[in-house]
């Protein structure tokens, strides 16, 4: 009987709370969803370039370790000190990570465009699966249906930056014939990078592996809402932030550079 | 003046990084990671060393002790160390009693945030085995570090 004294405000108001009954649902499914270290994944996000580069030299090792053993398949390995050598308890680590990331600015050409190619893959599949994640999240602000490129450029700035990287692009400008830009003035995983001299010319060409992550994101999210992978352009770059913004440890900020072919 | 100097020791033994100021009216004066300090250095690095070793014999059970400031007739030493074989050592006068607050903070929101999430920079700046025996010279000199420490640091020069 209390609650029918309560039962008094227009429907208006009531449209309002389910908006906010939807919220608050969200709120408690995604306290119910199991929690990581943001710490620790936004580490494990950058270390997918070392990752990258590693993987690189293994392959190139294998692939000249068959053909060597094809050469001489005799082997002289029969004396017992070259065996020892091969003995080994715990497998060999990789390089530090700092030293792959510097191998990777010094490789050749075409090894760095393998390289930069296998980590677009790899944002690739991380965004594929994301938008997957979105779609299964109850939040009211998501409606896939009739979707257009722009609701999804826009779905892009707020909802899979915001999951990715804790914020969203600041902003995005396009010319409603497929073109888009999103900038993002500090973009959160590469805020604590520097070189330990002054000089940003080589700082800023070290960093610009790790924009290849969110291009293959973008390029996965957009595959997976029906735009493919040859249709879709995108670029990162790097841009001067406005004036009027606070300064942040990395001087510069990233605009990437979408195209959609139709 | 309230502090004299700042040094960072790893785990090899060698002195990474220091910062001292000369002068109490401009807060900026002074050397960082000056060659000068080397074997300022090595004295400091001994003296907190055998002093930590007496601590430990000292302790009562098994759990450790630690050493968290020496006070000589002239200043006093503040020091933290942590499990990774990190020395954070400010030298001060007689004023403040602990800095460990302040020490902690440096370990947490200055080296951490601009050394180990660098992943540009080394974790550890020893390369080869010839550094690991407090042979290094190598110093921190990355700027962001440098400029978070400094505008943390240079209000309590001139205290």
């Amino acid at each position: 009987m209390v609650a029918g004294s309560r039962t008094q405000p227009s429907s208006e108001q009531d449209g309002m709370s389910e908006q906010e009954r939807l919220q608050h649902q969200l709120q408690i499914f995604q306290d119910s969803l199991p929690k990581v270290n943001q710490l620790a994944y936004q580490m494990l996000l950058n270390e997918m370039v070392p990752l990258a580069v590693s993987v690189e030299n293994r392959l190139a090792q294998t692939e000249h370790v068959n053909n060597s053993e094809t050469i001489d398949s005799s082997g002289d390995k029969d004396t017992v000190s070259e065996m020892v050598r091969d003995l080994h308890i715990s497998p060999k680590l990789d390089l530090p990570s700092h030293k792959l990331c510097l191998q990777l600015y010094e490789a050749e050409e075409e090894r760095k465009k393998r390289i930069l190619e296998r980590l677009r893959s790899m944002g690739f599949q991380t965004g594929n699966k994301l938008s997957e994640l979105l779609v299964f999240s109850n939040n009211p602000n998501l409606t896939f249906k009739d979707m257009d490129l722009l609701a999804i450029m826009k779905f892009i700035c707020r909802d899979v930056w915001k999951q990715m990287f804790g914020k969203q692009i600041d902003n995005l400008k396009t010319n409603h014939r497929g073109t888009f830009y999103l900038f993002d003035y500090e973009y959160r995983p590469i805020q604590p990078f520097a070189l330990d001299d002054q000089s940003t010319e080589k700082e800023l060409e070290m960093v610009k592996p790790f924009l290849e992550i969110p291009v293959g994101v973008i390029k996965g999210v957009l595959s997976s809402l029906g735009y493919k992978q040859e249709q879709v352009v995108c670029l990162a770059s790097y841009i001067d932030r406005p004036a009027d913004r606070p300064k942040s440890t990395f001087p510069k900020g990233i605009s990437f550079h979408v195209q959609v072919n139709k | 003046m309230a502090i004299y100097s700042f040094w960072i020791f790893d785990k090899h033994c060698n002195c990474i990084f220091n910062r001292e100021w000369t002068l109490v009216a401009n807060s900026s004066s002074g050397t960082i990671n000056s060659k000068q300090n080397e074997e300022t250095a090595k004295l400091l690095y001994g003296m907190i060393f055998s002093l930590r070793s007496i601590a430990l014999k000292l302790s009562k059970d098994s759990t450790g002790n630690d050493i968290r400031s020496i006070s000589t007739g002239k200043y006093r030493i503040h020091t933290y160390c942590t499990a990774s074989g990190l020395w954070f050592v400010l030298t001060t006068d007689f004023k403040q009693q602990s800095y460990s607050q302040v020490l902690q903070y440096i370990y947490s929101h200055i080296y951490v945030k601009y050394i180990t999430h660098n992943l540009l920079s080394a974790f550890d700046l020893a390369e080869d085995e010839s550094e690991t025996r407090g042979q290094g010279t190598k110093k921190i000199a990355n700027r962001n570090f440098i400029t978070a420490l400094e505008s943390f640091l240079t209000p309590m020069v001139a205290q």
